[in-house]
């Protein structure tokens, strides 16, 4: 019955929260690790994954490391050359647009993968993200989400690929999709040392406005946010020291000049956050 | 130039586990019915910190010419000794002066010099593969990302011998677009002290 009440109520409150705010679609879902209560708000809606999806990599190349394909900390050629997705045209990544340009000065050289990893998810970097994808390859990456079981998620070429975007051929991800990657990730598909890595990236995260946003200050999240023009999402392991972690995934849609759109997302956090710990809205009249 | 460490093997004479990687002196088929026969006569490079202070010509180290990533067979990536073919003084040789004509420090990417034929990218039909070719990827404070940067510095490097060929600008297949490929052909070198008897 507690669950029935929570669900109704965060159901309610999420639906009237996105009608607020503008949102013109929402997918939500949750896993409190606490109570074994889970939640899905249209949890099997597809999105563009943006940015999300390299926790997807993520998982692929920390996996690939467990079966000994390379070690993570090998040496990788750093170039800002790849082949789209949809027709093998040759594509570069944007320096501008990247968060991590410091990376940029190893082109012509190396970075460890471990370091890669770590732009890829801290820094959002683009540069890392296609790196690693095309060096583990995204046939394998699929199977490893599919080795995973991981449904919802569908990694089909790597960022900034725009002739692919064109044609229709994007990332794209449910909420329940990625609560179910983060879940393998905390699950046993890694090794130990892997999953401790790997969580550790997640921590490290340097984009903090939308679920960390929505917590108290002693919360901390192992997450990975992700937007392009319309879509504003982040998923993450929140952790707090009084319980057990819950896992939630926040994926939003907007028309591309709505603003306010992190703090939608750290409003949901924040909604998730009290439906489960059973305290008052913030306030902001102090 | 510091080459007192260089150490010249016979690769034929090299456990097998090193054959197995280097195929010293085997074929090798080319395109067009072409063959060509792998390097047999090697350098032991003892540690990165050798290959450092090996200067093959004034301005250009052997770790500059040897540096791999991890699609390299891991036991030339991450063991030493390393073997590189004696041939790789010949490049070394052609880079300087083309770094004199240009007038400025040239870069050599990552797996832009010597790589073995077990080596992911291109293995044994790479010619990169005689240690007789580099991928320069800067020149100067030039990235080499573009056609014009490519083609310049293509121009100049054909003109310094006619044995040198340089891949032009371009996004198909024996054509670059973010590096300058250089290659002497698959030269081979037997130092003096060898002996070429199987």
């Amino acid at each position: 019955m507690l669950s029935v009440d929570v669900s109704n109520g965060l159901h309610e409150e999420l639906e009237a929260l996105a009608f607020r705010n503008k949102v013109r679609a929402i997918g939500v879902a949750l896993h409190d690790l606490e109570t074994g209560f889970r939640f899905s708000l249209r949890g099997d809606r597809w999105f563009h994954a943006a940015s999300t999806i390299k926790v997807a990599v993520l998982l692929a190349v920390f996996r690939a490391a467990d079966e000994g394909r390379f070690h993570l900390n090998d040496s990788l050629h750093v170039r800002n050359r790849f082949f789209s997705a949809a027709d093998r045209v040759l594509f570069r990544v944007s320096q501008d647009r990247d968060a991590t340009p410091e990376l940029y000065a190893n082109i012509g050289r190396t970075a460890k993968i471990s370091a890669l990893a770590h732009a890829m998810i801290c820094g959002s970097s683009n540069l890392a993200s296609n790196l690693l994808l095309d060096f583990v390859g995204v046939e394998y990456a699929r199977t490893i989400l599919q080795k995973a079981e991981v449904y919802g998620v569908e990694l089909r070429r790597g960022v900034e690929d725009h002739d692919a975007h064109e044609r229709g051929i994007n990332n794209e991800a449910t909420a329940d999709g990625l609560l179910s990657l983060l879940s393998a990730i905390r699950g046993d598909f890694l090794t130990p040392e892997s999953k401790r890595e790997v969580i550790r990236i997640l921590l490290e995260q340097r984009f903090n406005s939308m679920i960390p946003a929505g917590l108290p200050p002693h919360a901390t999240v192992a997450h990975k946010t992700g937007e392009i023009s319309t879509a504003c999402h982040d998923i993450g392991i929140v952790y707090l020291p009084e319980r057990e972690p819950y896992i939630v995934a926040i994926l939003t849609e907007f028309n591309p000049e709505t603003d306010g759109r992190r703090e939608t997302v750290a409003a949901i956090s924040d909604a998730i956050y009290r439906s489960l710990l059973r305290t008052e809205p913030k306030s902001n009249e102090d | 130039m510091r080459t007192e460490y260089l150490r010249p093997i016979d690769g034929l004479r090299l456990a097998e586990k090193y054959r197995a990687l280097l195929r010293p002196n085997e074929n090798e088929a080319g395109a067009n019915h072409t063959v060509h026969r792998l390097p047999r006569f090697f350098y032991e490079i003892g540690s990165w910190e050798e290959a450092h202070e090996i200067r093959l010509v004034p301005h250009f180290t052997l770790a500059e010419l040897m540096l791999v990533d991890c699609r390299e067979a891991r036991l030339l990536l991450s063991q030493f000794p390393h073997y590189v073919p004696c041939a790789i003084l010949l490049l070394a040789r052609f880079l300087e002066d083309f770094r004199r004509e240009v007038d400025a420090p040239v870069f050599i990417s990552a797996n832009g010099g010597y790589r073995s034929p077990a080596h992911e990218i291109g293995g044994a039909k790479s010619i990169h593969a005689w240690g007789t070719a580099a991928n320069v990827y800067r020149v100067g404070d030039t990235f080499l990302s573009d056609a014009r940067s490519i083609e310049k510095y293509r121009t100049i490097a054909m003109s310094l011998s006619p044995v040198v060929f340089v891949r032009p600008y371009g996004r198909e297949k024996g054509q670059t677009n973010d590096h300058l490929h250089i290659d002497l052909g698959y030269a081979k070198l037997t130092p003096r002290e060898c002996s070429e008897a199987s």
